[in-house]
């Protein structure tokens, strides 16, 4: 209960009582790396992304509230294998391929760097929900399990402003995501990565 | 209004980048599936039978029910049948006449599943811009679209024990696929044939 109302404040209250403030908005470029699963995929994936609106909340912005979409693909070729099985045995190779969607809401706090208007550095936490595909490609077949989770993701960033107005800046992003999908095809209880996000930030959206 | 516009623009295009592996990769070698009677005793079979040059065909759209060895088919039914011999010949079966009472049939076939689905598509309407030109409407058209899968299929048949009501039973099956998106049929026929042997390693005559 008492973990619960520490969310609601940390989320809720914000968001609601934001007197008018500056937003931004962004889109990142995002390399991932799973840390679960890995017997599936243990491969750097390249494939992603993720964009958000966040508003910052008081007069001296130190926290801001909002919304996060992300998109990762992560896939991996396995080389021709035998699976056998009580009555027979199954040979092929085949890609391995999860393709990950997280929606979440999101609060970040800013640390204080003296009278610097440029350089935002932040810690943020994200709680939603995450769905994962996770499809085995082999010859023309297929075989898919689309599962639903929970999704919570820390994260620490910098913004960057840049010009003479700050419209514009740039963000690095490292974050940690964990989320409950569980694969009962695949046998994954959970599916967990760590990623890297460089993007463009665009201040007063 | 705009912005909203450019958010769903972007996040379009961020799912639009899911892709799909490389299919030449996928495609260069079959799926063999191989499946076999845990009660069947392999080692006490000795002989076989199988045709030389003809394989059944089961097709949802055509009415033929064999495929005979012909240079039209690069005699595609006389390789793989006789892959399946030189398989069982190395496990120490013997091939025999049909008429000399084998142990052990083989049926050689290729199963063809046509599908076909069908999407009605409803053209926009097209409004002109000038007034009094009258509206342009498309009628609705129907894509068909048709996509072939088929496997190749080994089966042995225990002839050895023949029940009362003159039933046998498939003690072996190899499905190899897909053999309608193959890059060399025959070739990676042949090899789908010496795994499904190489993954059952059960399927020995023991003397």
């Amino acid at each position: 209960m008492k973990t619960r109302n520490i969310l609601l404040v940390f989320f809720l209250f914000p968001a609601f009582f934001a007197e008018a403030q500056e937003n931004y908005f962004y889109v990142n470029w995002n390399g991932n790396i799973p840390l679960s699963s890995t017997e599936y995929i243990d491969n750097f994936s390249s494939r992603g992304a993720r964009i958000g609106y966040r508003k910052f909340i008081g007069m001296n912005k130190r926290f801001s509230a909002g919304i996060d979409f992300n998109w990762a693909q992560y896939d991996q070729y396995k080389p021709k294998e035998t699976f056998v099985n009580e009555t027979g045995a199954i040979t092929t190779d085949y890609y391995n391929y999860i393709y990950q969607y997280g929606l979440t809401v999101s609060s970040q706090y800013y640390f204080p760097l003296g009278d610097n208007d440029r350089f935002f550095p932040y810690v943020g936490l994200g709680l939603g929900a995450n769905r994962n595909e996770y499809t085995v490609y082999y010859n023309i077949y297929t075989d898919t399990d689309e599962v639903f989770g929970f999704l919570a993701r820390p994260e620490a960033g910098i913004l960057v402003g840049v010009g003479e107005s700050r419209k514009v800046g740039f963000i690095a992003v490292v974050h940690y995501d964990f989320s409950t999908n569980s694969a009962e095809r695949f046998d994954y209880s959970n599916f967990s990565s760590v990623g890297f996000q460089l993007g463009i930030v665009m201040l007063q959206w | 209004m705009k912005k909203l516009l450019v958010v769903v623009f972007i996040a379009t295009m961020l799912i639009s980048c899911q892709s799909e592996p490389d299919n030449l990769l996928l495609l260069d070698e079959l799926v063999v599936s191989t499946n076999y009677d845990p009660g069947a005793t392999f080692g006490s079979y000795a002989t076989y039978a199988i045709p030389t040059d003809t394989i059944g065909f089961i097709s949802s759209s055509s009415n033929d029910t064999i495929l005979v060895s012909s240079a039209e088919n690069r005699y595609y039914p006389r390789e793989v049948l006789e892959q399946v011999m030189q398989n069982l010949n190395d496990r120490q079966y013997t091939r025999v006449a049909r008429n000399e009472s084998p142990d052990l049939g083989v049926n050689v076939y290729v199963v063809q599943d046509l599908n076909i689905s069908q999407q009605v598509i409803y053209p926009n309407y097209y409004y002109p811009y000038y007034y009094g030109y009258g509206s342009y409407y498309s009628y609705p058209y129907v894509n068909t679209y048709a996509y072939n899968t088929g496997a190749l299929v080994v089966e042995i048949v225990d002839l050895k024990n023949v029940t009362i009501d003159n039933k046998v039973k498939v003690i072996w099956n190899a499905s190899m696929g897909d053999v309608y998106s193959t890059l060399d049929l025959v070739d990676q026929s042949v090899k789908a044939i010496d795994q499904a042997f190489a993954q059952s390693n059960y399927l020995v005559h023991e003397n």
